[in-house]
Order: C-alpha cells, then structure tokens, then sequence
C-alpha cells in the first residue's frame, strides 16, 4: 500500500508542478510591464487628524494637520546639480493648543562634481551622520534642526529637519572618503517665523567637521569623525558596522571629547569641563518572515545620571523646564542611560501592511514611550494609524510629557 | 534485483554518453553567464510586477548600474529605485556582503544584512545579475528535453551547481540550458537543507548589447506557487561605473544623467 503510495506521489508531483509553472506563465504572457520614466522630484501631500488625552484627567484634544513635502534633485548641467526640498505644515488645533503654520526649509544647495572623485557643495544641506537608529550622537548638525514635529519616530525625525547653510568638499577613493565642511555663524536667535528660513535655528555658531571613512573589508566598515566649533572642544567620533552573521547587523556609534555637562551647558550649574563620551549601539536582527528588529543601548556622558536627575526633579520647576528645552534642542537624551527597541514589520499578515512598533525606556526612571504605526500601501496612497502612550511618574524623562496617550489616523497621496 | 542492476547499468551508459558528448559542465555555465550578464559595466532598467494568486499586487521600476568585480568576477551593482513614488530616487548598493540602503530624504545610510536584502524585490536581481560560475561547481545531471518559458519543448544541459563558497544565496541550484547555444532556459534555486526557494525561466530572447539575451525571467516562489514575479529588462546600455560609486559613502552623490 505503502509503495504505491509512493508511486502515485512520484507520478503526480511532475504535473502539479508542471500545472504550477504553466499557470505562472500564462500570468506573464499576459502582464504589459512598462517601465516608468525616473523623475528629478517628488512630491507629498498628507491629511492626519489625531487626538491626545493629557496626563491625569482632562477632555480630549483634537488637532488636524494637512502637510505637503516636495523634494527636487536635479542636474542642470554637465556636473552642475541643484536641491531643494521644503515641507508646510498647517496644523489646526483645539482652542488652547492654538494654530500653527511651519515651512521647513530642509534643503537649499548646489552641488558641483567636476571630476566623478571631486565634489562641492554650497548651501543649506543636510548632514546626517551615524549608524544607529534611535540616537545619534556623531549627528553634529542635530541641535536646533528641528522647527515642526510631526511624529517621535526616528525617520520622520531625521527627514523633517532643516539642514545647515555651509560649504562642503568631499574627495573620494575606492573604498574610502575624506569630506570637510565649514558652518558658518549667519544669526543670533532661532525665528518663529512661520515661513522664516530660519538660519538662527541651525547657523547660531561656526563648526567644522572632518569625515573619514574607509572599507576595510566586507564586513568592516568604519568612519573617523573629528567636530568642533566657536565655544567647543573637538569631539571624536566613530561609525562601525560588522556582520556577525547573514541576518544580523551590529553597530557602534561614539562621539567623545572635553564638554561642559549638559546642566552646565544650560546654565544650571558653574563650568564643569571633562572628557564626556556619547554612545549608541545595538544590532538589527532579520527574520526570514520579513520582521526586523532592533535593539540599542544609549549612554549620555554629558546628561544628568540618577543623583543628579532626582535633585532637578526635586528642585524648582524653572530649573526642569529649562533643562528640558536646552536639552530637547541639542536633541540628546536628558539622563545617562537609555534603552530602545525598534520593530518593524514588512508585508505583516498580508501584503502591503507594514506594522512598526518603538519603544524607548529609561533606565534611570523607568518612564516609557511606547509608538504603534499600522500602514497599508497602495502605488500612490497610504493610510496609516499611529497611537504613541507615554508612561512614568510625575517629571519623569517620557512621565513629563503632556500627552499621555495620542491616536493620529492620516492618508498620504504621492503625485 | 535483477531490474534494479539492468537500471543501474542503463543509468550508468547514459550518464557516461552524456559525458562524452557534452563539453565540461563548467564552461557551459560560464557561457550561459556571459549570456545573461555583459562583459563590461552595463546599466538596464528592471520592471518587476508581483503577482499573487493570479491578481496583481505590486509593480517596482528599478534602474541598474553593475559591474564585475575584476578580482572575483562577481556583479556590484548600484540599483536606483525609479518607481513606485514613495521610494523614488532611493538607492541600494550590492558589493559582495557590504549592503547598503541610502534614502535621499533622510540622508540616512542603512547597513542592510544579506536577509534584509532578501526579503526586498532587489533581492531577484540576484537571479538575473549573478555569475554562477564563480561561486558554484557546475556538473552534468542530464541532457534531457525541458519545456521552455514559450512551452516548446527544448533540448538542455540539466546542470547541478553546488556553491564552493559559504557567502552565496542559493546553496544548490538545478539550471536547464539550451544545448545548442548555452541559453539559461530555467533554474531551481534550493536552500542547504533542499527547500525550493525559486523556480525561474528565462525568455524573450533579443539582441541586447551585441548578444541575444533573455529580455525576462518569470520567478515562481518555491514556498508559495502563487506568488509570481515577473521581471522584464529594457533601456539596455553600455555604462561606465567608476570604482568610487561602489561604496557607502558615495551614495548621497549617486545622480546618474
């Protein structure tokens, strides 16, 4: 009985696999591929409303944002290219939140490459340096970019910000680079302007910055950083990547230099300069079923550790607030230690779903800040539904926050 | 008994004439690579439109700059990401096990792992830009007729490719190629442990750069028969790629005309 069985399967399987393949087939005789022309631009407009209840009790809040992103990247002559990229944000809130108009003026550069190893750069530009995912210390040009905050998650983060007016040079080699950059200082004060290109928010002092990075292998690969600037020190900085194995990526991120902490930096205590590090590391692990994830350890030698933060807690309010802002700009994380994990799911339960979950915990309070997006795709439209819940004890790091809980629904249309 | 020996017997003249006739199993291969991949830096674009049971669920326009490595003769290729618009303009660079995912808006450089690769579109490039000769021991399985992507019956090479390095996708692969002239015709890709991850056929041969050339290949997924892609290769051009656009930091610059 048992060998016929065998007999059977053995004659059937060819043809299964046969009826299989010819099915395919038929699907591609009959598939009219064109291929779409590639376009110097692109261009968003996005619709959310959300709404947020307060720590403690309260009614709800009610806001609505309509937004549209353009990005424009194009060569105009032989080694001549231009960048422009701009996001508004209209939001419209309840009555004692108020309304708010922001233009983010992200990008504004010229790019000149005479030869395919030679480029310059003049104008406002992006430069966003790091491997890591939820901190960025070798991120120099992080303090003051951010003018309008639509959502906590790391790559809304880094792409809705302004860049830095500075001019830029990069030399090029198999496997490596060299790039040096000068900011200069260009205003006083950050503006809140609502279309205010608002070169106080990015340009308020001199830096510099030398990158370099060079392949040593397949799987090492690290980039040398050396920053500095009017009332700093240089800080060193270092970008590793390996690969432990084919599904895991481990990465290393450091800066380090002699900095006043971050309470002295914000007027809070007398002078206290000192060899500080700043450190992000973790690993992204794949699995075959499309879900990565992403754990990071986060340490900030120049914030406040446990004494020092349950005494600011403890002490007058105006100190907290202050500490706060000045930190929240610098966007450093305001304790010593932190943890964060990242999951994100791609094609979840069916196609074009991708689910991505955030979590950053405090080790020193023990407060959360937990971010759920579901978001489902079509070839020019998304719609996705974000809820962020912010847990901990009264002025705890994420306990501070005024939302306590938010849902944000939004539709996002691609011309 | 006495059938299984008279089997064996026949099983072994066969193989035997098999090996007579045929030129090595290798240098077949190689011809078949040199068919689907040009011999200098090229550039195409990549339509691919997914199928899942029968119904059409995504479509990606990807443009291609590749390179053989002169070292190990395998592709590093620079994909730019045409359409859909949300990932326009977004590139991925292959060179070897050294991943990378660069999106313009963010300026953020992503090391991605070989699985990551994996689970993207980017990762069927793999069955198109690959040179199996290089990363794989060919040898003769059959000589045998096939039913080709046209379903005419072809006379093939049924080659058993075994990989002589770790780093690969595929641990083994079964490729059919046209005895007459070294077509790649169809393949099955396997993981280590012998699960089907793709079936492939290779069709609508053209002249592209000089060579006739499948202008696409149908990949069937071993795991679910009804998911399908189909990859259609057009805008075929010789295109020079300096050795500097290879690496991670050169991707912000990456603007091709």
């Amino acid at each position: 009985m048992r060998i016929l069985l065998l007999l059977l399967l053995a004659v059937t399987a060819p043809a299964l696999a046969g009826d299989e393949d010819e099915a395919a087939l038929l699907l591609a005789d009959k598939t009219e591929a064109t291929a779409e022309q590639s376009r110097d631009w692109r261009v968003f407009v996005e619709a959310a409303a959300r709404e947020a209840r307060r720590q403690g009790a309260g009614p709800a809040l009610h806001g609505t944002r309509l937004s549209l992103d353009a990005r424009f990247d194009k060569t105009f002559a032989p080694g001549w290219r231009a960048v422009f990229a701009d996001r508004l944000d209209v939001n419209r809130m309840d009555a004692d939140a108020g309304n708010r108009d922001v233009n983010t003026l992200k990008e504004a550069y010229l790019s000149w490459q005479p030869q395919p190893d030679r480029v310059a750069d003049l104008g406002r530009i992006n430069v966003r340096n790091g491997v890591a995912v939820g901190y960025n210390p070798t991120d120099y040009f992080r303090a003051g970019a951010l003018r309008s905050v639509v959502s906590l998650e790391p790559a809304s983060l880094r792409e809705n910000r302004l860049g830095s007016a500075m001019l830029r040079g990069q030399t090029l080699w198999n496997g490596g680079s060299l790039t040096a950059l000068y900011s200069p200082k260009l205003a006083d004060q950050p503006s809140d302007g609502p279309f205010s290109a608002d070169p106080g928010a990015t340009n308020r002092r001199a830096r510099w910055l030398l990158a370099l990075g060079e392949k040593l292998s397949d799987t090492l690969n690290p980039q040398w950083l050396l920053s500095g600037g009017e009332g700093q020190s240089p800080q060193l900085g270092l970008n590793l990547t390996a690969l432990p194995n084919d599904a895991t990526v481990a990465y290393f991120e450091w800066s380090g230099g002699t900095a006043d902490s971050l309470a002295a930096q914000a007027s809070l205590r007398p002078g206290d300069a000192a060899f500080r590090s700043r450190l992000s590391t973790g690993l992204t692990y794949t699995t075959p079923h499309n879900l990565s994830l992403t754990l990071e350890y986060h340490y900030n030698g120049a914030a406040l550790d446990e004494t020092g933060w349950n005494a600011l807690r403890r002490g007058p309010p105006s100190d907290y607030v202050q500490y706060r802002a000045f930190v929240a700009d610098l966007q450093d994380p305001p304790t010593r230690d932190q943890l964060f994990l990242y999951a994100f799911w791609q094609d979840a339960l069916v196609k074009r779903l991708d689910l991505t979950a955030m979590v950053r915990y405090d080790a020193l309070d023990h407060s959360r800040l937990q971010w759920l997006e579901a978001r489902y795709h079509w070839a020019r439209v998304d719609i996705a539904l974000q809820t962020q819940l912010n847990t901990g004890q009264r002025l705890s790091n994420y306990g501070v926050l005024s939302e306590r809980r938010m849902w944000q629904a939004l539709v996002r249309y691609f011309f | 008994m006495k059938f299984a020996r008279l089997f064996a017997c026949l099983g072994l003249i066969a193989s035997a004439a098999v090996a007579a006739a045929a030129p090595s199993a290798q240098a077949i291969l190689a011809a078949s690579d040199a068919i689907r991949n040009p011999d200098k830096p090229f550039a195409l674009t990549v339509t691919l439109v997914e199928y899942r049971n029968a119904k059409q669920v995504d479509g990606n326009t990807l443009t291609v700059y590749s390179k053989a490595d002169a070292n190990s003769g395998q592709f590093r290729s620079l994909i730019r990401f045409v359409a859909p618009a949300r990932d326009a303009n977004k590139l991925m660079l292959k060179n070897g096990n050294d991943l990378w995912f660069f999106d313009p808006s963010s300026k953020a450089s992503i090391r991605l792992s070989p699985q990551q690769r994996l689970l993207g579109q980017a990762a069927n490039g793999d069955v198109v830009t690959v040179n199996l000769a290089k990363d794989y021991q060919a040898q003769l399985a059959a000589e045998e007729s096939v039913l080709d992507g046209d379903r005419q019956s072809r006379r093939c090479y049924k080659l058993a490719l075994a990989a002589i390095t770790p780093e690969v996708t595929y641990h083994h692969i079964e490729m059919w190629l046209d005895a007459s002239n070294s077509r790649p015709v169809k393949a099955r890709f396997y993981t280590e442990s012998g699960q089907l991850l793709k079936t492939a056929y290779y069709r609508r041969y053209q002249a592209q750069l000089g060579v006739e050339r499948p202008t696409e290949t149908v990949i069937i997924d071993g795991l679910d028969t009804n998911w399908v892609t189909v990859m259609r290769f057009t805008d075929y051009a010789w295109r020079e790629v300096p050795e500097v656009w290879l690496q991670r930091d050169y991707l912000p610059r990456f603007k091709p005309e």
